[in-house]
């Protein structure tokens, strides 16, 4: 197959599996179109939103779409590490042997839901740290890698924070893109009702397969980037950092800690997702910006002014883009220089 | 891989369209800074003459070119052509991908794709221009030399400052030389004429002859009232003599102490106007000669000035009985008593303020010499303690003399003493002044230590003049040392 139809098999792939989530999903489509985004380029996402709002189905009915193991774990302050990853237990062969025999906890699926990741405690919520990072686990002094793909989809309540344990830095920088399920309009509300209020059945189909997953995000990484849209990610990313020389006043301010360079790496490889998407062969600016909220809101982390002041996080990334746009040599009109 | 004809072509016409913006922008530049240096030569149009207009065309002309030459000899990268293609078309930065990627050993096989689809889109558009002119900042000033200069270029040549000085020593020794001789009365009638054009219009309108003699009404305001009633209000100024420092107006008017008040409008004295008509009136006649209309006149006058607070009603009473008397000259007489009480009523005024020098000095010289120069009268000097406290009229000690002050109001009083023999700390005083002789007895010291601090606060609180502190210190010292 030529380059040229690959891509186009990929857009059609990629539009044919957010078709059937949308099949069940009302509206939501940037949100649908982040989460696949997210699965592509091969990292995972944390869905935040208040109860009700169609995280869990969402990611039900992708992993309906898919060909592909699913797991759901159900989050609560007694989960321990080995109820997800699992644990060695004893068995006796059929000669009357005992050996330890490891028993696969529900991380060894390709799709996990980790429904209200915020409610376990921090010793279980690091049991996801390993699998999520290297794919693998390691249990008795022995790794076992998990299926691939692997993708991990976990969902929290930003409301009801009494009794959670919010996500320390290092999980949350896990999470390639961190996506905000917000309340639907009066139209898709409507459609919501219609839709489950009724006895007509709605049937999804797996439209892809694992190996196909796997294939496209190869193809991702193939997606050329310029060097001036390498150099303008590279500088909304060190924008975040109050440290930085060039950070911008609202940086200084507001922001304690900003983005790793795994916030980078999650601009450039979603942004390459959004541009095969959307048939192009290559990343533009835009891609970077659609792309910098959702790659950049969960790592950057606000200090005190910035929590008192109620700084929204999407605002100030917004901020920093247009800080580091009329800085750079983008936006200047090069025979002035 | 090379990238597409299409896109080459592309990235060329940008980069072409950005050299000639530049050009356009340097070139503009250029012509404002030239015009600086221009409207500078416009300026100098006379003593250039012609050649200022052309020289500055010149200027402009070359200013124009070296920025426009600048502005072509400027590269644009075809990556800075290939990022403004992109953007100008919307091609999401296609073009400037595909160019990098290109040349790239390590292209990805989507690169090929990616060449393809950008030069595709390419030889899709449509050509046009999309590099904005954008101005130079010093365009929005532009306007100013541009009208300065056309107004320059329309009206006549500035006229420049001579380098030389005029030469008033000259001229003034000209003119006195032409008043001396007094021969020829045409040459005075034609050469003051030749001196008049050659003038500057700042010295026109002055006339420093006006200034000289006694009969000129001085304005308020005006400096030359510093030098009246001094040798110097007879002199003519010299330029030259000025220049050298070397007037004795200069040194007069170094001498800051020595200057009077003129504050208190030195100009608009009572005591000074009716003088001059006094003097006016007399004009060197005889008593028999002075007109007694003129003469009722001015004593009306001083009558009317008298009912103000003035002493001298009296003596102005005396006069115009005198006057119906036909006795002109007693009533030049009272007339001049009168004078004399409103000069000494002046004088008491402005005695907290008054300046020693200049005039005053001459004055007080002429006063003491008016009054035998001893100083013995009543009222003038402290009887047994003069000669003996320093700064008194005949004392002659360093200390300088003491003000007349005392003298010239009748409600000061003053306090003289003498030391006891044997007791330093006491003194027998006397009273005098208006309140009469009063003997008392006084602890010396302890007076005198209030006095200092009364003295003090008076000389911060009140309006002394500078260089009376000094005096007035020294004076207390004194006291306190014997």
């Amino acid at each position: 197959m030529t380059d040229d139809g690959r891509v186009r098999e990929f857009v059609t792939a990629f539009e044919t599996l957010r078709a059937e989530v949308e099949k069940v999903i009302v509206g939501h489509r940037e949100i649908i179109n982040h989460v696949l985004i997210g699965m592509f380029a091969g990292g995972h996402v944390l869905l935040e939103g208040v109860p009700g709002l169609g995280k869990t189905l969402l990611v039900k009915t992708l992993s309906e779409s898919l060909e592909l193991s699913f797991a759901r774990i159900q989050f609560t302050p007694d989960l321990m590490p080995a109820d997800i990853i699992g644990t060695n237990i004893i068995v006796e062969d059929a000669g009357g042997r005992k050996h330890f025999q490891f028993q696969q906890g529900p991380l060894f699926a390709h799709i996990v839901l980790a429904d209200e990741i915020n409610r376990a405690t921090p010793k279980t919520q690091s049991a996801l740290l390993e699998g999520m990072q290297e794919a693998s686990v390691t249990v008795g002094g022995v790794s076992r890698p998990l299926p691939a793909p692997f993708f991990v989809l976990a969902t929290q309540n930003p409301i009801e924070m009494e009794g959670t344990y919010p996500l320390p830095e290092a999980q949350l920088d896990r999470f390639l893109l961190k996506l905000r399920v917000r309340y639907p309009a009066i139209e898709e509300l409507n459609a919501i009702i219609d839709r489950t209020t009724q006895s007509r059945q709605v049937v999804v189909d797996r439209v892809m397969s694992g190996a196909q997953v796997l294939t496209y995000r190869e193809l991702i990484r193939e997606v050329p980037v310029a060097a001036h849209v390498r150099d303008f990610a590279s500088g909304i990313v060190m924008a975040t950092h109050p440290q930085w020389a060039d950070a911008p006043d609202v940086t200084r301010r507001f922001v304690r800690y900003g983005a790793s360079p795994r916030g980078a790496q999650a601009l450039i490889l979603g942004a390459k997702v959004r541009a095969l998407a959307e048939g192009r062969y290559n990343v533009s600016l835009e891609d970077l910006k659609a792309l910098a909220a959702p790659a950049l809101r969960h790592r950057v982390i606000l200090n005190f002014e910035g929590e008192a002041e109620g700084i929204d996080v999407d605002t100030l990334v917004s901020q920093i883009i247009e800080n580091v746009e009329t800085s750079t040599a983008q936006s200047r009109e090069p025979f002035v220089r | 891989m090379t990238p597409g004809a299409a896109l080459d072509r592309l990235v060329r016409r940008v980069g072409a369209q950005v050299r000639r913006r530049r050009v356009e922008h340097h070139a503009l530049r250029g012509f404002f800074w030239a015009s600086l240096p221009a409207v500078a030569l416009l300026a100098l149009k006379g003593p250039l003459g012609p050649r200022a207009l052309p020289a500055a065309a010149a200027l402009l002309v070359a200013g124009v070119l070296l920025g426009a030459a600048w502005g072509a000899l400027k590269q644009t990268s075809r990556a800075d052509a290939a990022r403004l293609a992109d953007r100008a078309f919307g091609l999401e930065d296609r073009v400037a991908t595909a160019l990098e990627w290109a040349e790239r050993p390590d292209r990805t096989p989507l690169v090929d794709a990616l060449v393809a689809d950008a030069t595709a889109r390419v030889e899709r558009l449509e050509p046009r221009h999309i590099v904005h002119r954008i101005l130079p900042r010093e365009t929005r000033f532009l306007p100013v030399p541009l009208v300065v200069a056309l107004a320059l270029t329309l009206a006549p040549a500035l006229p420049l400052p001579s380098p030389r000085l005029p030469d008033f020593m000259g001229s003034s020794q000209e003119e006195d030389k032409d008043k001396n001789t007094g021969s020829g009365l045409l040459e005075e009638r034609s050469k003051p004429e030749a001196r008049e054009r050659l003038r500057p219009p700042a010295f026109e309108e002055r006339e420093f002859q006006a200034r000289s003699g006694a009969s000129t009404a001085s304005t308020a305001g005006d400096l030359s009232a510093v030098f009246k009633d001094t040798s110097l209000s007879s002199q003519r100024p010299d330029f030259n003599s000025f220049l050298k420092r070397g007037d004795e107006r200069l040194k007069l008017l170094e001498q800051v102490d020595r200057l009077p008040d003129l504050a208190s409008d030195f100009t608009a004295s009572q005591y000074k106007m009716v003088f001059r008509k006094s003097k006016a009136l007399s004009g060197g006649l005889r008593p028999d000669q002075i007109s007694p209309q003129k003469l009722k006149e001015l004593l009306e006058e001083m009558e009317r000035l008298g009912r103000k607070g003035g002493n001298w009603s009296g003596d102005v009473g005396e006069g115009m009985e005198a006057l119906e008397g036909g006795q002109t000259d007693k009533a030049m007489e009272a007339m001049q008593k009168a004078l004399d009480k409103m000069r000494a009523q002046e004088e008491a005024q402005r005695s907290g303020k008054g300046l020693r020098g200049g005039r005053d000095s001459e004055r007080g010289g002429g006063s003491r010499d008016r009054r035998g120069g001893e100083g013995g009268g009543e009222g003038e000097d402290f009887g047994e303690g003069e000669g003996l406290l320093p700064g008194k009229g005949k004392s002659g000690s360093p200390k300088g003399e003491a003000s007349r002050r005392l003298s010239a109001t009748p409600y000061d009083v003053g306090v003289e003493g003498e030391s006891r023999r044997g007791r330093k700390d006491g003194y027998d005083t006397n009273m005098t002044g208006r309140g009469g002789p009063m003997a008392s007895r006084l602890h010396y010291l302890g007076v005198i230590g209030q006095y200092r601090k009364l003295m003090e606060d008076a000389i911060t609180r009140e309006a002394v003049p500078r260089d009376y502190h000094s005096q007035i210190k020294d004076y207390f010292q004194a006291l306190d040392e014997r």
